[in-house]
């Protein structure tokens, strides 16, 4: 193994994204050598050849370019599986993030390997789920991607649907501890950091703050619980999403677990399913990548910050739906009273696999002029099953309707008493789980 | 009873001033119409406020049926059908219960009062039950008061 490239002078080692929690104490100072410290190791063992890959086996993980590892979120182990995938015939498209700014990102069907090093890193206010875009593709040859747990529970839900053929896509899901809406945090930028946005070159989150890097090497931090109190910082539904580590995927990649010796040098990895297992052999084979087995500590701390990252969203989602249970018809006439019938929340959600003929806009006519649409209706009883809180629906209305607090509404008691967490597996939508009743 | 509710026939008032509810009633064709019939041939009173519409299957009826009835002003919506295991299209009563188990937390959450949509299963023998049911609901509901999802405006 060469020795780990440091990160840039100054630019803090990436520790841990879950925004205030505790990361793994003593994370390594930036421009040391990260040879094994006290504090427990991450891995365990030798470099490990492919054979020592299976399903269920949890490793350490970085690519052996010294460039991607060096740019990558966390070691550049997601991009250089993507890369080996894709050069080794294993896919024949990778969909990756097409920057326009630090703030701005286009997922791409691509089968360019330049486009795949160049999305390296992670994106913390790139709030598209891909889920609608891959629809689009759905019969055509394999696809790769790597993906936040939401988006792999909309594609988990199309795939119930036979709407995207499973078979055909692998995934490597992305740890998540939450994403932020561009444009607010450009508004902060300004108004709160004091820097010009233009002038951001890179962003991180590190131990509960956001970090933006300017062109000049300055790093800017803001406490991001501070930003939320202004509602500037992760999105409502980041803050109760109930799914930080992507199971449902073929690789599961974060940073959590990492320890201070492998710190924004190796991304800690499992793998879901045997097609994951494949590709990981794949980038080990093909020397796009190297692991190690990932220590017992590693696991042990992977699976407390997840923990404590849980916790976390079950006490928002209290906040925020206790209080709405005393809301009353009036309420609801009067949040939804200025759609304009967009149908733009419809059209970006996840897990909605109607095409252009759909219930909730069949029968739903303007002239009626009720005083909750039918549209509305509809989809809030559709969604109660498969609703998988990505926010979408939120974000992209036009007048600012708070949808997903509204579908999370009806789908929180459905979901919770049949003990069904939307996109985590195969199991049937409740809806159409029609279950025989007893006869006596 | 005629399938189609002419506006026109539905008043909100009755002539002494109170509250006098519309009921929109689902009956499934094999059990719950015909448990209709057999209250009518029997003579069983009840109150007149249940519009019937009638339905192969209780199962047919989806969940913007009910949305619909409510929005154009409905103070309550009642589905029924037969027992279950004695449904013509052997598990249909089945799907129903899931659908209304589905609608019901729906419009719970909404601030819809729990008395306004209800599910019964009624045979065809079962004229007596029906004329009973009929009356305790049309109680319950005036006991309500309005839907508060009925249009201003709706009579
Ligand atoms: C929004 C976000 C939040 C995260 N939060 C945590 C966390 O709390 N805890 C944790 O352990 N790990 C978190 N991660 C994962 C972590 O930052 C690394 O992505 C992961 O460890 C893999 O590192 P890498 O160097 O191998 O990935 P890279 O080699 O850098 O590859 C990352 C890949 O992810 C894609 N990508 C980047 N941003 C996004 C995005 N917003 N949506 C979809 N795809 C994207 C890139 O295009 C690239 O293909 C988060 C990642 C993201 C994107
Ligand atoms: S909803 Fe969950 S998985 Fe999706 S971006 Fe927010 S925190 Fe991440
Ligand atoms: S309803 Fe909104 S939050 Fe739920 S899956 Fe659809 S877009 Fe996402
Ligand atoms: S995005 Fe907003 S305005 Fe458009 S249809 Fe949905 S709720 Fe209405
Ligand atoms: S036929 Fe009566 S419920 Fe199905």
């Amino acid at each position: 193994m060469s020795a780990p490239e440091n990160m840039a002078p100054g630019n803090p080692a990436s520790g841990n994204h879950a925004p205030g929690n505790p990361a793994p104490e003593g994370a390594a100072p930036a421009g040391k050598p990260p040879e094994k410290k006290p504090p427990a190791p991450s891995a365990v063992g030798e470099v490990l050849t492919a054979s020592g890959i299976s399903v269920g086996g949890k490793y350490i993980g970085w690519s052996v370019c010294d460039t991607v590892r060096k740019e990558g979120g966390s070691g550049g182990l997601v991009t250089a599986v993507l890369a080996g995938a894709l050069e080794k015939g294993l896919v024949k498209h990778v969909v990756v993030l097409k920057k326009s700014s630090q703030y701005e990102a286009v997922p791409v069907l691509t089968s360019d390997v330049d486009d795949v090093y160049a999305s390296a890193g992670s994106m913390h206010m790139l709030i598209s789920n891909p889920t609608k875009y891959l629809r689009q593709f759905q019969n055509d040859a394999a696809i790769a991607l790597a993906v936040k747990p939401c988006d792999m529970r909309g594609i988990r839900e199309q795939q119930k649907r036979n709407m995207i053929d499973g078979d055909k896509i692998f995934t490597i899901g992305l740890n998540c501890g939450g994403t932020m809406m561009p444009y607010k945090i450009r508004k902060v930028t300004e108004e709160v950091y004091g820097v010009n946005p233009a002038d951001v070159r890179a962003e991180e989150i590190e131990k509960g703050k956001l970090i933006l890097e300017t062109t000049d090497g300055e790093h800017h931090s803001q406490s991001i619980d501070e930003l939320e109190e202004e509602d500037n910082g992760r999105r409502e539904n980041c803050r109760y999403c109930a799914v930080k580590i992507a199971m449902n995927s073929d690789l599961a990649c974060g940073n959590w677990g990492v320890m201070p010796d492998y710190a924004g040098k190796g991304t800690f990895v499992e793998v879901m399913t045997e097609k994951g297992a494949e590709f990981l052999r794949n980038a080990i084979e093909g020397g796009y990548a190297e692991v190690k087995e990932a220590s017992e500590a590693a696991t042990e701390a992977r699976g407390k910050v997840n923990g404590i990252m849980l916790k976390m969203s079950a006490k928002t989602k209290e906040e925020i739906f206790v209080p709405m249970q005393s809301k009353t018809l009036i309420d609801f006439k009067k949040e939804l009273e200025n759609c304009i019938g967009c149908g733009a929340c419809r059209t970006v959600c996840p897990p909605c696999a109607c095409g252009n003929e759909a219930k909730c806009t069949a029968f739903d006519d303007p002239a009626d002029s009720y005083d909750i649409s039918l549209f509305h209706m509809v989809r809030f009883l559709h969604l109660m099953d498969s609703c998988v809180g990505c926010g979408q629906c939120s974000d992209v209305c036009p007048v600012d309707i708070p949808l997903a607090r509204l579908y999370r509404k009806f789908a929180n008691p459905i979901q919770d008493e049949l003990n069904y967490v939307t996109g985590m597996d195969d199991r049937t939508p409740p809806f159409f789980e029609i279950k025989l009743e007893e006869v006596q | 009873m005629s399938d189609v509710i002419p506006k026109s026939a539905v008043t909100g008032c009755d002539s002494s001033g109170g509250f006098n509810p519309k009921i929109v009633m689902f009956c499934c064709n094999w059990c719950s119409y015909a448990g209709a019939d057999g209250a009518g041939v029997s003579r069983f009173q009840q109150p007149a406020n249940v519009r019937v519409v009638r339905v192969m299957c209780s199962s047919r009826v989806d969940p913007v049926h009910i949305y619909t009835a409510f929005l154009e002003g409905a103070d309550a919506v009642l589905m029924t059908g037969c027992h279950i295991g004695d449904c013509h299209y052997v598990n249909g009563n089945d799907k129903t219960l899931v659908k209304y188990k589905f609608v019901k937390t729906m419009l719970n959450e909404m601030g819809l009062e729990d008395g306004r949509l209800t599910l019964r299963w009624i045979s065809a023998s079962e004229g007596q039950q029906f004329a009973e049911f009929v009356t305790e609901m049309v109680e319950q509901v005036k006991a309500l008061g309005p839907s508060p999802l009925r249009k201003e405006g709706v009579v």
